[in-house]
């Protein structure tokens, strides 16, 4: 059966999301089509302010409305220490956990040649010149412990070896309120590397 | 851990099988092509949800058939019955372990540990260089999924590497070298750990291997698997040897765009007195070794894991003199549960056989009791 145009459109566009496959799209686009047409302007306006609302952070490449986002703009916040993250997302997620009291700076990806990402296509440039620029002491790689996670990890480390800088990386080992026994042995493996000595 | 029974639907010959299976040794004979290895197959099937063979689940069902299904109970402290199904019109296989759905072979791996002693294994002495570090590295896994894990990791980096050395292979940037060196040190960690897991493991693993190869032959010639990082390094300086060979290799890593050094590309070197099997080693000399590596990974897991693993043999009497043939049924007392096909009937006669084994006859995908 052929489908009409304006719908296959937006089947084609909506397929194109991750983690979207054809028959999720179709079931999307025959929802908004029933949807009342207030609710779909709201949802485009939403979408649209994405792009026209939103930037990012000439600092930190952060999500942010201004040309500098809350973070690096407010006060209270140690500008000595700078938290170095892949993705906006981490900066979420380490927000949450209310421990960080630094200033981020989001990396937009890790290095895998494999998918075409190169130090040219991280912001490591704007990076050096920050640490060159103010007054930074500590640099904290909070980079997922895989493969390209750790090997970045360790181009930066690299990078900044002969700088004055504090280089530290996340710890890896068992999760909060977890049970030693539910671990997987790879997770038990390193918290045993990683111990702590106890005071 | 054994299996108690198991029953066949529509899966290659059979039609519709149901065993009932022995604790102790279970003997399956009959003649070439009337579905003795299809049983091993299909306890295969049930430990690791995958074909023995390799071949897809739809070159198992039954020709003409829409399904196939094999089910089983395996009994350790409790008992656990595994299920599956595969549609053949859907393409599709649903898996149940005591009648709750899963979805990943990682489901059932590791839960109902398996070892195999097929013909294929002769790539293991004969084969290529991969063909060993194929068996040691499915040894170690099953025993440890931290290995497991590095060596997917370790696998990563190889990929990316390979990528970024070609990169610069056609562009010969001074920020591309920067990247690799951050990657080589990615590559020595990861590799280094695989390494002292592996020289961990060979230092147990001979035990294991001279004393298989010494029930199953009797002689006085000692096997021995040497690796060959070993030999050249002690185990506090593997970091730095690996780093000094990369620097070695680096105009050839460049120049191929390969990855050249590391631990996917060390060789196992499997000796019998101090000679090398694969360059000196006889026909007999290369079947008993591969027997012996077959019965090491079987009592090396039980340790291991403190449960025995169901051991598949098949035809493993076919090639072997009588003498072998009785040593080996004598050792595989030991092992507990076992599934030995056999086409030669007449060697029956010489297996010790005790009251509570099994034999079974197989003639056209029906079993009967003998």
């Amino acid at each position: 059966m052929q489908i009409a145009e304006p719908l296959q459109r937006a089947i084609d566009e909506l397929n194109k999301l991750p983690t979207i496959g054809r028959k999720t799209a179709l079931r999307l686009a025959l929802y908004i089509l029933k949807s009342k047409e207030e609710n779909v302007t709201t949802l485009t306006n939403a979408l649209l302010a994405l792009k026209t609302d939103l930037r990012f952070c000439n600092t930190c490449h952060n999500i942010s409305i201004d040309e500098e986002c809350e973070i690096c703009k407010s006060t209270r916040r140690d500008k000595s220490v700078l938290c170095v993250v892949e993705e906006p997302s981490d900066v979420i997620a380490i927000e949450k956990s209310n421990e960080f009291n630094g200033v981020y700076h989001v990396l937009g990806g890790v290095l895998s040649p494999l998918s075409g990402k190169g130090t040219d296509d991280l912001n490591i440039d704007s990076l050096v010149k920050r640490v060159e620029h103010s007054d930074i002491r500590e640099l904290i790689l909070a980079l997922n412990p895989d493969t390209e996670g750790e090997t970045t990890a360790l181009y930066l480390a690299r990078l900044f070896k002969n700088s004055n800088l504090n280089i530290s990386r996340i710890a890896r080992g068992l999760p909060v309120g977890g049970d030693l026994e539910f671990a997987d042995q790879a997770t038990i493996g390193r918290a045993f590397i990683g111990r702590i000595k106890v005071e | 851990m054994v299996l108690k029974s198991i029953k066949l639907s529509n899966f290659r010959l059979h039609k519709d099988t149901k065993l009932e299976f022995s604790d102790n040794l279970n003997y399956i004979a009959g003649g070439n092509g009337q579905g003795k290895t299809t049983i091993l197959e299909a306890i295969y099937y049930l430990c690791t949800s995958r074909s023995l063979s390799g071949s897809p689940d739809s070159e198992v069902t039954s020709f003409g058939c829409e399904f196939f299904e094999v089910g089983g109970t395996f009994s350790d402290l409790a008992s656990n019955d595994v299920r599956i199904y595969y549609d053949s019109n859907a393409g599709k296989k649903s898996m149940f372990l005591d009648d709750k759905q899963f979805y990943r072979a990682s489901g059932i791996i590791g839960r109902f540990p398996v070892v195999t002693l097929v013909q294929e294994d002769h790539a293991i002495t004969m084969g290529s260089p991969g063909d060993r570090r194929k068996f040691v590295d499915s040894v170690i896994s099953q025993a440890s999924s931290a290995y497991l894990k590095i060596l997917i990791e370790y696998n990563k980096t190889l990929r990316q590497r390979s990528f970024l050395l070609s990169q610069i292979k056609e562009n010969n940037s001074p920020k591309l070298f920067n990247q690799l060196s951050a990657w080589n040190a990615t590559l020595v960690k990861n590799g280094s750990e695989l390494i002292r897991h592996r020289l961990a493991f060979i230092e147990r693993f001979n035990e294991y291997l001279s004393n298989s190869y010494s029930r199953v032959m009797e002689s006085k010639e000692i096997p021995a698997i040497h690796y060959s990082f070993h030999d050249e390094t002690d185990k506090d300086k593997i970091e730095e040897t690996f780093y000094d060979k990369l620097s070695e290799l680096k105009d050839d890593e460049l120049r191929r765009a390969v990855n050249l050094v590391g631990p996917h590309r060390d060789e196992f070197y499997f000796m019998i007195n101090d000679r090398e099997l694969r360059k000196y080693g006889s026909q007999g000399q290369h079947k008993t070794f591969q027997i012996a590596l077959r019965f090491g990974e079987f009592f090396f897991l039980k340790d291991a894991l403190g449960k025995s693993a169901l051991f598949l043999l098949d035809d493993v009497f076919g090639e072997l003199d009588t003498f072998r043939a009785g040593r080996i049924s004598e050792y595989l007392k030991e092992v507990g549960q076992a599934f030995i096909t056999m086409t030669d009937f007449s060697k029956s006669e010489l297996l010790k056989r005790t009251g509570e084994d099994l034999l079974m006859n197989v003639s056209g995908g029906n079993v009967s009791y003998a």
